[in-house]
């Protein structure tokens, strides 16, 4: 197998992982941070589940949802003949999943920053809801909002329990570089290991590099 | 005869349990600029956001210029977005993203939003801010900031300007400067205002009327002369 296949494989899970938890994160943190509602409080918690869960546990719920037997597994295949178990779009739902606290948790506070008077300002001046988050919370949240979006990548490229659960360890298909690394490991062939520990150390000292400089202190700006 | 500026008779709560605050209102302002005066906390800045639609009604109604933008007994309430005035609060005023120019703009259709628009031209001369296009927020003084503000709701062409302590924060000399300007830009356009502020002297300069605040509710609303004979 081409060395690099878990490489390209882990930064295209955790780009689309992103692009995938990117909206949804967004709109949370913007509802957590400015909406008043019933049940704000269990949402947060639901949203923080994937980060307190042990990873094969939050593996094991997506098997259950997803699989071929599963809530909406079953019906993915017999309605639209997809089957996600074991294939790189579960890695990518995987990693989006536990990406998603990290993503709400760092953007929110980031939005709860901006002042409200200058949101108040854009209603006033006609600007719809949408608007309003486009033109100003988000330029005046981007540092913070940028630093969670940076976090969420590097939570989604490292992802190993949760993905090995649902997408499987597939030689050539679903082993992303964690799980290469367990792979190699357990079979002995430390080089081959230690190729991606560099790879994924790299990444992640870039990660705290960049998000340390985007952080809420200049969020807060 | 044209309909007055404004009419507005509700009640507003803010808050839970203890720290719950709740508002009566009653402000009749047949043209010009009423003044929304008394000592802090008294719920003079909750008024102006419940005009704007920003804070709900628990009861009562708001007409500005004929058109009924809030009528809880009739279900009736039109969005902040569509009231169409112009809303300039106390602090965090200016968009600090943005220089001055594109602040003016902000409000505008994306096309109107270009740099050298001519009408954002005229009210940065209108202002006094012209020499200052390319400047962002941060390097204003506080009379500055609230010029740009002015511009920028004044941009929108709004039905009623709702001003919150726009002295606030400015040297004697400066907040003489920025009332005659604010005196012409309304006078020119025919604009009427609600105007914020806990000074007796801005209070009798700017007010055409003058709603005395306290503790939660408007006592009376009536003629400068009339209101503040008996305040210090």
């Amino acid at each position: 197998m081409d060395a690099t296949f878990p490489v390209t494989l882990s930064l295209q899970t955790a780009v689309l992982a992103l692009a995938l938890v990117t909206p949804v994160g967004l709109l949370l943190a913007w509802l957590q941070a400015r909406r008043s509602y019933p049940l704000r409080s269990v949402v947060d918690a639901l949203i923080l589940l994937p980060l307190v869960l042990p990873p094969s546990v939050v593996g094991y719920f997506l098997v259950v949802l997803f699989g071929r037997r599963g809530l909406l597994g079953q019906w993915l295949d017999q309605v639209l003949d997809i089957r996600l178990i074991f294939s790189p779009a579960a890695a990518v739902i995987a990693s989006a999943l536990v990406a998603l606290p990290l993503l709400v948790k760092t953007a929110q506070p980031a939005i709860e920053a901006v002042p409200l008077e200058l949101e108040h300002v854009g209603s006033s001046l006609g600007l719809t809801s949408v608007q309003v988050f486009f033109r100003i919370t988000m330029p005046m949240a981007w540092p913070g909002i940028a630093a969670a979006l940076v976090l969420a990548f590097a939570r989604a490229i490292g992802e190993f329990g949760a993905t090995l659960m649902f997408a499987g360890n597939v030689p050539g298909r679903t082993n992303t570089m964690p799980i290469e690394i367990f792979t190699a490991y357990q079979a002995g062939d430390d080089s081959r290991a230690m190729l991606y520990v560099a790879v994924l150390t790299v990444i992640s000292c870039l990660v705290v590099f960049v998000a340390a400089r985007l952080g809420p202190s200049r969020a807060q700006r | 005869m044209s309909s007055p500026a404004l009419e507005a008779s509700f009640q507003v709560e803010v808050g839970f349990g203890s720290e719950a605050f709740g508002l009566q209102v009653e402000l009749t302002l047949p043209k010009g600029v009423l003044v929304l005066y008394g000592p802090s906390g008294a719920g003079k800045s909750l008024s102006l956001t419940a005009l704007a639609g920003l804070t709900p009604l628990q009861a009562g109604r708001v007409v500005v210029a004929g058109q009924v933008f809030d009528d809880v007994a009739g279900n009736s309430r039109v969005e902040t977005r569509h009231r169409q005035l112009g809303y300039v609060p106390q602090h965090n005023a200016l968009f600090p993203f943005c220089d001055v120019e594109q602040n003016i703009a902000f409000g505008l259709p994306r096309g109107a939003r270009r740099a050298g628009n001519p009408g954002v031209e005229e009210l940065m001369q209108e202002v006094g801010v012209a020499g200052l296009r390319s400047a962002h927020p941060a390097s204003l003084s506080g009379g500055e900031r609230q010029r740009v503000a002015l511009a920028r709701a004044l941009a929108v062409q709004p039905k009623l300007l709702l001003l919150d302590e726009p002295f606030a924060f400015i040297d004697p000399r400066g907040r003489k400067d920025l009332r005659e300007v604010l005196r012409r830009s309304l006078e020119s356009r025919g604009i009427s205002a609600v105007l914020v502020t806990h000074s007796r002297d801005e209070a009798l300069a700017m007010g055409d009327c003058v709603a005395l605040y306290e503790r939660g509710r408007t006592l009376r609303c009536g003629s400068p002369a009339e209101i503040l004979a008996d305040q210090d």
